[in-house]
């Protein structure tokens, strides 16, 4: 810590009143950047990570999306696939079916919402490309119960929490950084 | 009152007893408003402190060890979530490594690709490190600016990735996605509001009489020191170094990419302030350069390609959306070993990886830019007031988890 | 008829300190300043600022809405502190942040609870008794932290006494008095304080920033260093209290300014007498008057960042104090003229 080549401060006026300006520009215009979130909400892009599915008619039981999850959120669980195309669990059997051909034991995948990252590696290791996106992101649920859904819940998407609110499209601005324009 | 009086034995680490009557040590964190996530030691003689010591881990997430019991693949989240500010940077370095031993070579708009996603990173990685300086030294208005600042480039990688921050956008032979339609002139327009924000962060802050008393000449390292030091990113460039990982071995699409490197010659945390606006100023002219020179062509090495099953190659032609080839999810490599050099937000990554022909890596080893800044923290600071610990600490840009790993 | 008179003469001091510019005034304003602070603050911070308590008024309930929280929160008493200088500390900190109030006049038929001719003198001693207590806060909670923000306060008090005593001399030089209604008279034939002497009104907001610790004097609070500086170890209601505690000396300083730089109840100062007329609108001019500085010096926090303190002490010594022998001396040479 030498004095040699200590820099110097600039003028203290200038530097006040640019300032105090600059504050009381964005007093006067202030550029509002957050969303009013509960009352307007963001209309997420289509390609938007959000809660997914699985179409069930695509699905082939590869257990290549389990295989590929990186924290382990997806578990295959079994089934049983009757000719009708009607999908049991293993325990009720499909079997009694009047007149139907022997079942196909098979498994599907069920998401453990508390540990998905939604990093969509599923999407891509999918050899059919069963799974099926959605745009829904705002969703936490009450109960620990709730993050595992059963096959049949986690074949309905959950429906969007804040589909009642305004829907805004986020719009690059040059002036403002981001314009939130009302979703068509 | 006794100041000297142990009255609760906070410490379980090391010594805090403080040495004659007129030392203070200060533990500050890990539950401070101004330290993170982890416990600065100061031992202060009266406003000036004598010795800092860091005691890291509050946060260590065991990365190599999750990464080391886990297929290759899995890895890319993992790393990801060490580097919140900085996923890109995390991921690309673990790719460029993998690619190494996989021996796959992405195409070229793949790489221009991945230097795009790259800036636009480093930019909202520059924001925060300033908006957290901001905070540091007292100004909520910077904080809040730089942190809504970073929402319109936040908003650009969820356009081109689908996710905000945790992206997983580059995979072993390319990227994930094409740049959806749009993307340039919704780019463009951000770049300009970025542009003409500048202005006003100087007014506001850059130039503020406030900030340049709190920094100017607090936490001078030369050149010397800081290359002895082991300093990395732009805390070594502020003290006057010329050296950029992107120039000296570069990976993606820099090669092709004119851009200077910014540098500084005092080494203050002024500098160190000003060299974040320099570099994001760099990283708006590199994605102008990439928007305008992008090659068309595949995003994906046509190794990686051929192995798609046809569904698989439906969907790139129609979403264009690459799939992942079987393979991936039983990735055994041959035994072999690489390392790889990525320049981050906050300086260098350091990766190294060590396959054994098993499914999951030998070993996984990478060092953070955090961590390499943070003995240079506790260097510096000593010798300077209280008030000067945050400003030091604010303008390195230290992200706990980053160095904990 | 005289004990009448003694009476009618109690309560309206009763209702002068305890209602109109005293307590209640003083904490609605203190109130509705900290939700102006905060929207002022966010609107140049690219957000919304208190929103949700009260979402139909803009959220202006928010700092009632914390006030309750502080009443019911759970006070915690640190095991090795001071315990009676730390329950005790925070009321004698804001009773005698109230206290200049009792000297200070919002019009000019004011009837004092203590008669004098030197409430200028009384009421600027006084604020200089507040952060005596402040130390002792620092003092009595045990904590390194709240210590070294005591220090801090201390070290500042002492280099920004004098240029606050310079700058209400100065002005007390021109204005030849030092009771506040003659200077509002003088005011009012001659010119307003802050045009006969803009330096001695300079010195005097920065004194007012600093010892009512706003940006860019925030010290002894600095968050990012001192965890909440002298209230580290305070909860619930006591808290508060010194949380209100600056904004009540704010306030005070504020209403003195306006005696002395902005002319008082200077349009407002009819000479009729009544409630009305006499003491009520008079009273309502200083009040918005005093009102609009808060508002200015809490928009700094929005602008600036915070000093070191060296660099605080520093320039206390170095050019706040020559600041104020300059303005001493304006005044000299005006009141030579005048």
């Amino acid at each position: 810590m030498s004095d040699k080549g200590k820099r110097k401060l600039r003028g203290n006026i200038e530097g006040n009143a640019r300032a105090l300006a600059t504050g009381f520009k964005y007093l006067v215009e202030p550029n509002r950047m957050t969303l009013d979130y509960p009352v307007e909400s963001m209309k997420l892009a289509p390609n938007y990570r959000g809660f997914f599915t699985v179409d069930d008619k695509k699905c082939i039981g590869c257990s290549m999306c389990e295989m590929v999850c990186p924290p382990e959120a997806i578990t295959m669980i079994p089934r049983v696939i009757s000719t009708t195309g009607y999908t049991l669990p293993v325990q009720q059997g499909a079997t009694q079916e009047a007149g139907a051909k022997p079942a196909k034991k098979t498994k599907r995948p069920v998401v453990n919402w508390g540990r998905c990252i939604y990093c969509y590696f599923c999407f891509d290791i999918c050899p059919v490309d069963a799974f099926v996106s959605s745009n829904i992101h705002d969703l936490a649920f009450y109960n620990d119960a709730d993050y595992r859904p059963s096959y049949e819940e986690y074949l309905k998407l959950p429906e969007d929490p804040v589909k009642k609110s305004k829907k805004v499209i986020p719009k690059p601005d040059i002036k403002r950084g981001i314009k939130y324009e009302p979703a068509p | 009152m006794n100041l000297n009086e142990k009255v609760y034995d906070i410490s379980e680490v090391g010594s805090i007893e403080p040495e004659g009557d007129r030392e203070i040590v200060l533990q500050i964190g890990p539950a401070h408003p101004g330290s993170g996530h982890m416990r600065i030691k100061a031992w202060m003689d009266g406003d000036i402190i004598t010795k800092v010591d860091a005691d890291i881990g509050f946060v260590h997430r065991t990365s190599e060890w999750l990464s080391e019991r886990r297929q290759f693949i899995k890895a890319i989240p993992i790393v990801e979530r060490i580097m919140l500010p900085d996923t890109v940077h995390a991921n690309l370095a673990y790719v460029l490594a993998l690619e190494k031993i996989l021996d796959v070579e992405p195409p070229p708009r793949a790489q221009y690709l991945r230097s795009l996603a790259a800036e636009i990173n480093r930019i909202t990685s520059h924001l925060y490190g300033i908006g957290l300086f901001g905070i540091f030294l007292g100004s909520s208005t910077v904080y809040m600016w730089a942190f809504g600042d970073r929402e319109p480039f936040i908003d650009l990688m969820e356009m081109l990735t689908g996710a905000r921050i945790t992206n997983s956008y580059i995979v072993p032979g390319g990227v994930r996605w094409e740049m959806p339609k749009g993307f340039k002139e919704k780019a463009e327009s951000t770049l300009q509001y970025m542009e003409n924000r500048f202005n006003d962060y100087n007014d506001m802050w850059v130039k503020n009489p406030v900030v340049e008393a709190r920094t100017v000449n607090v936490g001078v390292v030369d050149r010397n020191r800081a290359i002895k030091l082991g300093v990395v990113g732009p805390n070594l460039r502020a003290s006057g170094v010329d050296y950029d990982t992107r120039k000296a071995s570069p990976y993606a699409a820099y090669k092709d990419i004119d851009f200077e490197v910014p540098r500084m010659d005092h080494g203050d945390t002024y500098d160190r302030l000003l060299i974040r606006i320099e570099e994001i100023k760099q990283s708006i002219r590199i994605i102008r350069q990439i928007l305008k020179d992008i090659p068309e062509g595949k995003i994906i090495a046509d190794s990686i390609y051929s192995q798609l099953n046809p569904v698989m190659k439906k969907v790139f032609e129609q979403q264009q959306r690459v799939m992942f080839p079987a393979f991936f999810n039983q990735m055994r490599p041959a035994s072999a070993e690489s390392i790889a050099r990525v320049e981050a937000g906050r300086g260098e990554i350091f990766f190294y990886l060590r396959t054994s022909g098993d499914k999951y890596p030998y070993r996984f080893r990478w060092v953070t830019p955090s961590f390499r800044n943070l003995a240079y923290f506790t260097d510096v600071a000593v010798g300077y007031k209280l008030a000067d610990l945050p400003a030091i600490y604010g303008s390195i840009d230290y992200f706990p988890p980053e160095a904990d790993r | 008829m005289g004990i009448l008179l003694l009476i009618i003469w109690l309560i309206q001091d009763l209702l002068y300190l305890i209602v109109f510019p005293g307590l209640i005034v003083a904490m609605v304003l203190v109130i509705l300043l900290i939700y102006l602070e905060r929207k002022i603050a966010a609107k140049v911070q690219m957000r919304f600022g208190p929103l949700y308590v009260s979402r139909k008024v803009g959220g202006a309930l928010q700092s009632i809405s914390d006030l309750l929280r502080f009443s019911f929160q759970e006070f915690i008493l640190p095991v090795g502190s001071d315990s009676i200088a730390f329950l005790m500390a925070p009321g004698f900190m804001f009773a005698f942040a109230m206290m200049p109030l009792i000297f200070i006049p919002v019009g000019p038929y004011y009837s004092y609870l203590f008669p004098s001719t030197l409430t200028i003198l009384f009421s600027v001693a006084l604020i200089t008794i507040t952060p005596i207590y402040a130390i002792i806060v620092g003092w009595a909670s045990d904590n390194k932290f709240s210590f070294i923000g005591s220090l801090r306060e201390a070290l500042l008090v002492i280099s920004y006494e004098i240029p606050l005593l310079l700058s209400v001399i100065a002005m007390v030089i021109v204005y030849k008095t030092l009771n506040y209604i003659p200077a509002v008279a003088f005011q009012e034939t001659h010119l307003p304080g802050i045009i006969l002497n803009p330096i001695a009104a300079l010195v005097f907001i920065i004194v007012a920033i600093r010892s009512t610790g706003r940006f860019p004097f925030d010290i002894t609070e600095a968050d990012s260093e001192l965890v909440m500086g002298l209230y580290t170890e305070y909860s619930a209601l006591f808290f508060g209290i010194g949380m209100a505690t600056p904004y009540i000396e704010l306030y005070a300083l504020s209403l003195i300014f306006s005696l002395l730089f902005l002319g008082g109840w200077w349009p407002a100062s009819g000479h009729a007498t009544g409630l009305l007329a006499g003491l009520f609108m008079p009273g309502v001019m200083v009040i918005i008057k005093a009102f609009i500085v808060m508002i200015v010096l809490v928009f700094l926090r929005a602008v600036y960042p915070r000093y070191r303190v060296d660099q605080a002490i520093r320039s206390g010594w170095e050019r706040i104090i020559y600041l104020g022998i300059i303005a001493v001396i304006i005044s000299i040479l005006e009141a030579i003229i005048i």
